[in-house]
């Protein structure tokens, strides 16, 4: 028995889908190819296609859907690789270049193809059916529930089944709801063409449209609510026990499987107030405007009105009476200092401070460091910095090579060596001499 | 809730729904059926509000269609009459309310759909002189800064057909369409003569002929300058 997938989060699943760049581009003659192909294995049995099986039923599509089209077996090479790109068909076969491939529809084909064959949609039988063997399955789960006594037989007694049969059953539900409203949208549609193209004739057709799909999401609702009670219900209890066994993956899974009842029988309600603010609609119009005009010569007279409009102009009278006009309560003007700062004698008298000569004193620094014997730019730099504060040294170790520049003779290899002064500083060393030694 | 009538005006004007119903009607909405229990109290309290409303020199309309307006005939109440934009963009409208195309939806169009279906019954020089007449200078106009305000007023006058009960406004691109936009179509219902319906509308105080002093808000922006 393997672990309980854990929960996907959406906006994980979202980011891998959107990071591997999924699409689906598939063409009208792509999806005649693979209902044909869907038809022919469902026929035969087969579980999958020769390559040559794979463009004889491409060729014949294309007959089909774009008679006269040039090179249809390369077209069909291009469609095959097209399919397998989107993951419609895989190979299955290892052979690689050794031979031609055996190709296989992958559930993604079979779940778009089967979209389009089937007519699911949700029936009183269909539902009845659904419903009592959700609730036959629902009350063996419960019956396991209360037996399973280990971990082991929670998971293969009651997660699984939940999770696998329940599920698949639940779904099954929803698919054909999503059928149902497909099928209101077509009866909508369908009204309007009615009256559209036979307007006052078409009023009888319109209305037992109308009652037939009321009555039908009727019975739906009521089946659904008395239904869905029921499961949730015995979900409950499954939940309960799960809660006393303290068995937490059981517990969550039952806690899906409730939320996903509840969400089928808020759609029995959601479609039902729909469809009722629709009949109402359609109604009114039918007994209002199609039964009042049955020679449909009012829009006519109403577009003529409205086009003759610079000569025939009115304007509709409609009540208009001033709202309350409330007064504001009386307060005393409040005045506002203008934004200013006070008045102060902002300009300093000027004080008396030390006078600086620290760089005056560099000369006389540098004169003595030579006549002491300093031979370096460096030796000479290192006994004139400490007579300065720490924060001028790098400023003052530049003013210092000058001084030794215009003091003495100084010399320079070619490359010249780096000479550390003090602990911080390292200049570009040369020799020096005094003046007066040549 | 509402009862299913009332025996004097004081229980009528007692009820719950009384103040909403009151103000709504003197700004001159349209209340019908889609309104739920305005409309029932309405019904039920017909007969009563009638003589009230009278007495402010205002008649109480119920139509067959399904919806209640008041309509003042003296000065007693303040009145106003639609503009010419409003007036295009509510006969619009009734037209769509007509056309079959729109049940699929259940009586909800695009906003656009109005605009469409004038500007392909008038011409855009109409069109402009009728709604944006201020963009009109020595008989010339722009055509970029007059298209872009006959949008801007048929949106205007879609937001105050709205405030009056005609369509309702369901999101920033579709709006329902209400019964009540069949007062647009008055003056064609019957197989009479249309100028004739019109003189009977004007003389029980329904329409207006003249074109009246347009509201102050509605000429606000106006004022564009179209380039030479």
């Amino acid at each position: 028995m393997t672990e309980a997938p854990p929960p996907k989060e959406p906006n994980r699943v979202i980011a891998s889908l959107a990071r591997d760049q999924v699409n689906l581009d598939l063409k009208t003659v792509d999806l005649c190819f693979l209902a044909g192909l869907y038809l022919r294995a469902d026929k035969a049995a087969l579980a999958s296609f020769e390559e040559d099986v794979l463009i004889d039923m491409f060729e014949q599509i294309c007959d089909v859907v774009e008679p006269g089209a040039d090179n249809p077996r390369k077209r069909a090479t291009h469609a095959i690789q097209r399919l397998r790109e989107q993951r419609m068909l895989a190979r299955v076969d290892g052979a690689g270049i050794v031979r031609t491939g055996d190709y296989a529809l992958t559930t993604l084909a079979a779940a778009v193809i089967k979209y389009f064959l089937t007519d699911e949609a949700l029936t009183r039988e269909s539902l009845t059916l659904l419903t009592a063997t959700l609730s036959a399955q629902l009350a063996e789960v419960l019956a396991a529930a209360k037996r399973s006594e280990d971990t082991d037989s929670w998971r293969s007694k009651v997660s699984g089944p939940l999770r696998v049969t329940v599920s698949e059953l639940v779904s099954g539900i929803e698919r054909r709801q999503r059928g149902l409203d497909a099928q209101q949208e077509e009866v909508q549609g369908e009204i309007a063409k009615l009256l559209q193209s036979d307007w006052f004739s078409a009023v009888d057709r319109c209305q037992l449209l109308l009652d037939t799909t009321t009555s039908t999401l009727n019975e739906l609702n009521e089946i659904l609510l008395r239904d869905t009670h029921h499961f949730v219900a015995l979900l409950l209890e499954i939940q309960g026990l799960a809660t006393e066994a303290e068995n937490s993956e059981a517990e969550e899974t039952v806690q899906r499987v409730i939320e996903h009842v509840d969400r089928i029988a808020a759609w029995g309600s959601a479609r039902q107030q729909a469809w009722s603010e629709y009949y109402q609609y359609i109604h009114r119009y039918l007994r209002d405007v199609v039964r009042l005009d049955p020679d449909r010569a009012l829009s006519q007279r109403l577009r003529d009105q409205a086009a003759a409009w610079p000569t025939f102009k009115f304007f509709l009278l409609v009540a208009d009476a001033s709202p309350i006009r409330l007064l504001r309560a009386l307060e005393a003007r409040v005045e506002r200092p203008p934004v200013a700062r006070p008045h102060t004698e902002r300009e300093a008298d000027p004080e008396w401070v030390e006078p600086e000569n620290v760089h005056a004193d560099i000369e006389a620094l540098v004169t003595r460091a030579i006549d002491e014997g300093a031979s370096t730019l460096a030796e000479v730099s290192t006994r004139v910095l400490p007579n300065m504060p720490e924060s001028l040294h790098y400023v003052a170790v530049g003013r210092v090579a000058d001084a030794v520049a215009r003091l003495a003779q100084v010399h320079g290899e070619h490359e010249r060596a780096w000479a550390p002064v003090l602990s911080r500083i390292e200049v570009e060393d040369w020799t020096v001499e005094r003046k007066d030694v040549q | 809730m509402s009862r299913t009538s009332f025996h004097t005006l004081e229980e009528a004007l007692d009820d719950e729904h009384y103040p909403e119903v009151d103000l709504a009607l003197r700004r001159g909405r349209h209340i019908g059926r889609d309104d739920g229990t305005m409309y029932e109290y309405l019904v039920d309290a017909q007969a009563l509000l009638e003589e009230f409303y009278r007495r402010f020199g205002c008649e109480l309309i119920q139509q067959s269609d399904g919806y209640f307006y008041l309509l003042p005939s003296g000065d007693r109440l303040g009145r106003r009459q639609l503009s010419a934009g409003e007036m295009l963009v509510g006969q619009m409208l009734a037209l769509l309310y007509l056309d079959p195309a729109s049940l699929q939806q259940g009586g909800t169009v695009s906003r656009e759909a109005p605009l469409e279906r004038l500007s392909a019954l008038l011409s855009t020089d109409t069109l402009v002189r009728t709604i944006a007449p201020r963009n009109v200078r020595k008989g010339k106009y722009d055509e970029r800064i007059a298209a872009e305000a006959v949008r801007t007023k048929v949106g205007d006058a879609l937001r105050r057909l709205a405030d009056l009960g005609f369509v309702d406004l369901l999101d920033d691109t579709r709006l329902r369409l209400r019964p009540a936009l069949m007062r647009f179509a008055e003056p064609v219902r019957g197989l009479g003569e249309p100028g004739a319906a019109l003189e009977r509308l004007v003389r029980v105080g329904e329409v207006a002929l003249d074109e009246g002093e347009p509201a102050s808000e509605e000429d606000s922006n106006l004022d564009e300058e179209p380039t030479p």
